[in-house]
């Protein structure tokens, strides 16, 4: 234990930041910092050097204390130096010995959700007045201030002001960051590039830019394929049956088969059974597209219940009776209320900690995990029609950009192994969440204050769960890891990056987010490396291989890397990739070395052929 | 695809309808039996159904069922020439289970459902047969289209011979096939040599062997021939002063840390109320410590679940693991965690950890530690040997765990035919899992640290199996004394489960091994001193001698990068832990992943520890012709490793679908390395030549 204590001391003075960044600090910064520093850009240092961290390109210090009391959760309080710039908020302790550990936390501001004062002018004790930071990333910080040095009244202000820009009428710090790449990650999804690699334009897609405007649907992207039977006029008509106008389009295409996904918002049904003329001929169209099979599954991501109730509100689902060769299928996902409660309790027993006997009746009763296996029994259900029944899917929930993501995501990762690659996994989240409206500003509640609000909810974090989870099932089908997911996650909130901004495709054209702020894939693929999942075998194993993971509770699991993260006890849950990276190193140096004997002995047979071919 | 399941039915069920099933096809399928075995009933047209799915549809598998006194048996006609690959046993079939893995059978009808039992009567109109084994097996046989009361007569046949109740009525005693052993890489503790290594390996100085002269002494029976007591007293007075301790088992040293042994005592026995002769005996404990530090006495019937405890959280584990239709599955996946949680059993798993580590951490300071329990052989057991893996890498190492389960289990008198339920009569009613618990421990360790640990859940999951296979005696008695007195008065052949190429071919054992781990550059002093140069290697389990091993031990001398103590420090809370899937689920189709699970893992280290083993043979002998040529890097091998064939999360305890060849090589191919699978681990990567 003292030999553990001692050794991560020593390289916490080599470099502090480093050795915090699995425990308190977002990952994937410590990386970009040297990049940083080595690239010549200038960053702002404070005199006092014992704050050690590199800023930002673009980061600017705010306000720096002294005599700061972090109260950690776990190991209790330690006194040191509290530093806010507009990008986030840094302690580093200063141990009162040589042997006290030094504590370092590292938070993007971004992820601050709410800042609350704790104790008075009464407050009496120790520790007890101070500042309450609850975070989106399942953590809840305290630092305690000394009331004399009057150093709260500041630090709360700054605190507020650069983690809530919006409500001062103020832009979040993506669009101070100014740190370039060798790669541009906007370049990495190209609509019309996407859909050729699927083939479409083919005998029955066609791409049309009737929406380039954004007129049609403004929460859809420019770019759609719909079936070549139908025309620009039809679509017109058709989508106007559709909640916002969000009809559907295509989302992924079988290579063989040619059975496809297509996505949409619910019909406009109401409570008197309204129909459509248009929207059941294009329904009908999508079927007719697809020569394999004479029907078509539309799922309906909501519990029926809640489908029903829809109606009162004007929307509701497609009647079998009136859509011929359609079948219905429920899904029985709840809305994104529902999930936002299963995140708030999930977040009360992992943090900080739960009572270790009862752990996991505790995990089971927020249910979260029943949630994630409903969404993965839902994508094996369309891959199921899909792959065995050659049936094509239209899914939908209400407006079609929550649930739906999640299913028409999930289902192209297990039916395509493109999307399991980095790249392919970049362009799925950009095809299938960002460009279909995925409404990340107010889901996550980018830069503002009100963090009750009801309309943010985990919806793109239980994807990744999801993800994750299938990466468990499946340890060689994933080119990345799980630090890839819980770096997007990280910079999902952190607002460094353009990427997550905004609501719809048309808010980021607007606000001109590929110009103004740098995008996320722009920096993961500068070090892909880290992000290498070192049992991915290729797409050679799995081209033809469709994942079906087994959606039983019995192996859903607690993903305790990402959810429990901030508890310094916690184990890693993946000792085997190191040492399988391990192993490949070594293979790749004996190649290396067997090449090099290769080649003399290449070069000298070659010799000694020609001096000796009369012999022969 | 759909469509020619469909059709397939619908041809196999004409089949059945057919009258040749009714005659010779069936007649000439014949279980295998082994000398001593006989056949007892059969019944033909038997379907065996998935765990899970409902009796009345029609797709069970057709076939014949048999039992004997050994096992029961279902031959069926398409078994027999199928390609996958499994963990097949020499003694039995794919369907086949031994009557002592047996533990409930259900005897069911349209209205009816009950136990099949010795004193219960069995239905005359008797539709289904539910068979749920020890080992979480679960069978389903319908009796529906095989002749009138077939049923009945299996069922009555089972009730005779799946509940032995006396020790001799087991298949062991029946079973006449001559065995030598050649076994010398594993100590079995039952000879003064073992002891004195032993000893001599920890480097303990303050203990010494005590040979006992009288075998019947009654109270001592659970005690081996030969064990280890303080040096400071002498025979007599130690047996006068055991004479107060249940069974008479005082203080026994099983293993030793510099000066910090570990002990394990039974309680004072019941009528004794003063403590004195404890405390005497405590004093000479103390006495063996050069240092005279007072031990540390862990009292584990106060920590720890019982044997009853652990008895009903199995049972409760078990019946969330062995759901008998797609409904109940269901119920108890909406409540799985909670279901879980109420089983205690991960909580147990948890405790045991949590004391181990304890003992450990404190031998570690010194201390020396004495495992106390009513009779010392249940618990103590467990964490005796779970301390001993927590410091000792040797115990990491497949000899290793062997020689500790014969050491604190085997010879230190783990009543196995008890806790197992070996013997079903009313004095022997302790059933319970504590083996399975330890290794349930060993399990969650080799999560935590898979590159120390020389075995794989393989070798685990196959060790619980071989506990209900008759054949071998490792398992099948409570103390040394019975097995002796089998050996001598009943002529039972002795034969060591550790045997492994009794039971199962290269392709099968190779999956002992764990393809991470990291042998030690230099082995320790201590697994050194452990083997007789005369040791004859376990077939498949270890080459030394070879040119690779020569090779790489060369290398190794250059640098040695572990860490000098290679002490283990679990996690131990419930929510550090996982379920051990492979042995509990491996039974439930229903759970099955296609192309996944952690063989995935296994399976590619395999492969790439296969190419380097044969890129280091290249670099050697300097000859490449046998190597891939480089040219051939197209997209399709990445990290130097090819299309991997495909197999389940149950592999290999389910077949694998396709590629069974091309899987069969791999594992052949890299079976040399296999067996030394480790062979580059003492390497470190910057000690390769440039």
């Amino acid at each position: 234990m003292d030999k553990r204590l001692s050794s991560e001391r020593v390289n916490m003075d080599y470099n502090s930041l480093k050795q915090h960044a699995s425990s308190n600090s977002v990952d994937s910064d410590s990386k970009s910092n040297s990049i940083n520093s080595k690239l010549g850009v200038e960053t702002m240092v404070p005199n006092d050097t014992s704050v050690t961290f590199t800023y930002l390109a673009g980061e600017k210090c705010q306000d720096v204390k002294n005599e700061c009391t972090y109260i950690c959760p776990y190991s209790g309080p330690s006194r040191g130096i509290l530093t806010i710039t507009n990008y986030r908020l840094h302690f580093r302790s200063q141990p009162a010995t040589e042997k006290d550990p030094i504590v370092v936390v590292d938070v993007p501001l971004g992820v601050v959700s709410r800042v609350e004062k704790v104790g008075g002018a009464s407050s009496r004790g120790e520790n007890s007045y101070g500042i309450d930071i609850f975070c989106k990333d399942m953590r809840n910080l305290r630092f305690a201030h000394k009331q004399e040095n009057h150093s709260r009244r500041t630090v709360f202000e700054k605190l507020h002001m650069y983690a809530f820009p919006l409500a001062y009428n103020e832009k979040l710090f993506a669009f101070s960051y100014t740190e370039t790449f060798a790669e541009d990650g906007w370049c990495v999804y190209e609509p019309v590039a996407e859909l050729r690699r699927m083939g479409v334009n083919n005998d029955t897609w066609r791409i049309t830019r009737i929406n380039e405007s954004y007129g049609i649907c403004d929460s859809y992207p420019a770019v759609w394929a719909v079936p070549k039977s139908t025309s620009d006029d039809l679509l017109k008509q058709a989508c106007l049956f559709r909640s916002r106008n969000r009809l559907p389009v295509l989302s992924w295409i079988h290579p063989k088969s040619l059975a496809t996904i297509t996505r949409c918002s619910q019909p406009l049904v109401g409570v008197g059974g309204k129909r459509s003329p248009e929207d059941e001929h294009y329904i009908n169209s999508i079927m007719e597209a697809n020569a394999q099979s004479h029907k078509l599954s539309i799922m309906d991501a909501r519990p029926s219940a809640n489908a029903v109730a829809n109606k009162a509100k004007g929307g509701g689902y497609e009647s079998e009776l009136t859509y011929q060769n359609v079948e219905i299928i429920f899904l029985d996902i709840h809305n994104i209320h529902v999930m936002r409660e299963s995140l708030r309790k999930l977040k009360e027993i992992c943090f900080p900690a739960n009572d270790d006997q009862k752990w996991l009746s505790a995990v089971e009763s927020t249910l979260w995990l029943k949630h994630i296996k409903c969404v993965l029994a839902g994508a094996v259900r369309i891959v199921d029609k899909i792959e065995i029944m050659s049936t094509s899917v239209v899914v939908h929930c209400s407006d079609g950009w929550d649930r739906t993501a999640q299913l028409t995501a999930l289902a192209m990762l297990l039916l395509d192994p493109y999307y399991r690659t980095m790249k392919g996994f970049e362009v799925l989240i950009e095809k299938e969440w960002l460009s279909f409206g995925h409404k990340f500003q107010q889901r996550i509640g980018h830069g503002d204050n009100h963090h009750s609000d009801a309309d943010r909810s985990p919806v793109f974090l239980q994807f990744l769960d999801c993800v994750w989870q299938v990466s468990k099932q499946f340890p060689h089908a994933l080119e990345f890891n799980e630090h890839f997911l819980i770096t997007i996650l990280d910079h999902l909130y952190s607002c460094r990056f353009g990427t997550f901004l905004c609501n719809t495709e048309r808010e980021r054209v607007q606000e001109d987010l590929k110009h103004k702020t740098v995008s996320l894939w722009s920096f993961t693929n500068a070090s892909p490396e880290q992000y290498r999942n070192p049992l991915y075998g290729g797409r050679n194993q799995c081209i033809e291989t469709v994942l079906k993971p087994v959606a039983s509770m019995r192996h859903i699991r607690l993903w305790k890397g990402l959810f429990c993260r901030w508890n310094p006890s916690m184990r890693a849950q993946d000792p085997v990739y190191q040492r399988t990276r391990e192993l490949l190193a070594l293979q790749e140096q004996l190649q290396k070395q067997v090449d090099e004997f290769r080649y003399e002995n290449q070069s000298s047979t070659r010799q000694s052929a020609r001096l000796s071919s009369p012999m022969h | 695809m759909a469509e020619i399941k469909t059709k397939s039915k619908k041809n196999f069920t004409s089949y059945l309808d057919s009258e040749a099933l009714n005659g010779s096809e069936q007649a000439i399928l014949n279980p295998k039996l082994l000398s001593g075995e006989l056949e007892v009933a059969r019944a033909r047209n038997v379907l065996l159904f998935s765990p899970t799915s409902k009796i009345k549809d029609d797709n069970g598998i057709a076939g014949v069922l048999v039992v004997t006194n050994f096992k029961l048996s279902f031959l069926s006609f398409d078994g027999s020439h199928t390609s996958s690959i499994y963990q097949e046993n020499i003694f039995l079939g794919k369907n086949d289970v031994t009557l002592s893995n047996i533990d409930y059978i259900y005897q069911m009808n349209d209205r009816k459902k009950r136990l099949v039992a010795p004193n219960i009567k069995i239905l005359s109109k008797l539709d289904v047969l539910h068979i749920i084994c020890k080992n979480f097996r679960v069978l389903k046989f319908g009796f529906k289209r095989s002749e009138v009361g077939k049923g009945k007569h299996i069922a009555e046949a089972l009730a005779k011979f799946a509940f032995p109740n006396r020790h001799n009525l087991l298949f062991s005693y029946n079973y006449k096939e001559n065995y030598y052993n050649t076994l010398r890489n594993i100590s079995m503790f039952n000879k003064k040599m073992d002891w004195s290594h032993e000893l001599l390996r920890c480097g303990a100085t303050g203990w010494r062997v005590l040979s006992r002269e009288r075998e019947d002494n009654i109270p001592e029976r659970t005690l081996p021939m030969h064990y280890v007591i303080p040096k400071t007293v002498t025979e007599i007075e130690y047996v006068k002063l055991a004479e107060s301790f249940n069974r008479s088992r005082a203080a026994i040293w099983v293993y030793s840390l510099e000066n910090a042994s570990l002990v394990r005592m039974a309680e004072l026995i019941p009528t004794i109320t003063d403590t004195k002769q404890e405390n005497k005996m405590l004093e000479l404990v103390r006495k063996c410590d050069p240092m005279m530090r007072q031990p540390c006495i862990m009292e584990l019937n106060k920590c720890l679940p019982s044997i009853q405890e652990v008895q009903a959280s199995f049972l409760k584990l078990r019946e969330l693991c062995t759901p008998d239709c797609t409904r109940q599955f269901m119920v108890q996946d909406v409540r799985f965690y909670t279901l879980l949680d109420k089983s205690c059993w991960l909580f147990y798993v948890s405790l045991c950890l949590k004391y181990s580590n304890d003992a450990a951490m404190k031998m570690r300071g010194r201390e020396t530690v004495v495992l106390q329990e009513n009779e010392g052989r249940d618990m103590c057991c467990v964490i005796s040997s779970l301390t001993q893996i927590l410091l000792d890498p040797y115990y990491r190492t497949l000899n290793g765990l062997q020689s500790l389960i014969q050491k604190d289990w085997v010879s230190l008198g783990h009543p196995f035919s008890d806790r197992l339920g070996h013997v079903i009569n009313s004095d022997t009613t302790e059933q319970s899992p504590l083996f399975l618990l330890f290794l349930d421990c060993v399990w969650q360790l080799i999560q935590q640290f898979p590159e120390e640990f020389e075995y794989s859940e393989t070798f685990l999951t196959t060790i619980w199996d071989s506990t209900f296979l008759p054949l071998f005696d490792t398992f099948q008695f409570n103390s040394e004394h019975d097995r002796q007195y089998a050996h001598k008065n009943e002529h039972l052949i002795l034969r060591p489960v550790w045997d492994w190429g009794e039971q199962f071919s290269d392709k099968d054992i190779v999956l002992f091994t764990n393809p991470l781990y990291k042998k030690p550059a230099e082995q320790s002093r201590k697994s050194m001193a452990f083997l007789p140069p005369t040791a004859i290697p376990l077939p498949g389990l270890h080459q030394t001698g070879s040119r690779i091993t020569m090779h790489v031990t060369q290398m190794a001398t250059v640098t040695n990068q572990l860490p000098e103590d290679r002490f283990l420090e679990p996690k131990t809370t419930i929510r550090d832990l996982e379920l051990w899937t492979q042995c509990y689920f491996r039974w439930q189709p229903l759970l099955e992943i296609k192309n996944g699970g952690y063989p995935q893992i296994d399976l590619y280290n395999r492969i790439i520890l296969s190419n380097i083993s044969k890129l280091q043979q290249a670099l050697q002998s300097h000859d490449f012709d046998d190597l891939p040529t480089p040219t051939n890097e197209s997209e399709n091998v990445i990290n130097g490793v090819g299309p991997m064939p495909s197999i389940s999360s149950f592999f290999p305890f389910s077949g694998n679908d396709t590629n069974s060849n091309e899987l069969a090589d791999i594992l052949t191919l890299s079976y040399d390395l296999l067996t030394d699978g480790s062979i580059i681990d003492g390497l470190s990567l910057s000690q390769i030549p440039d």
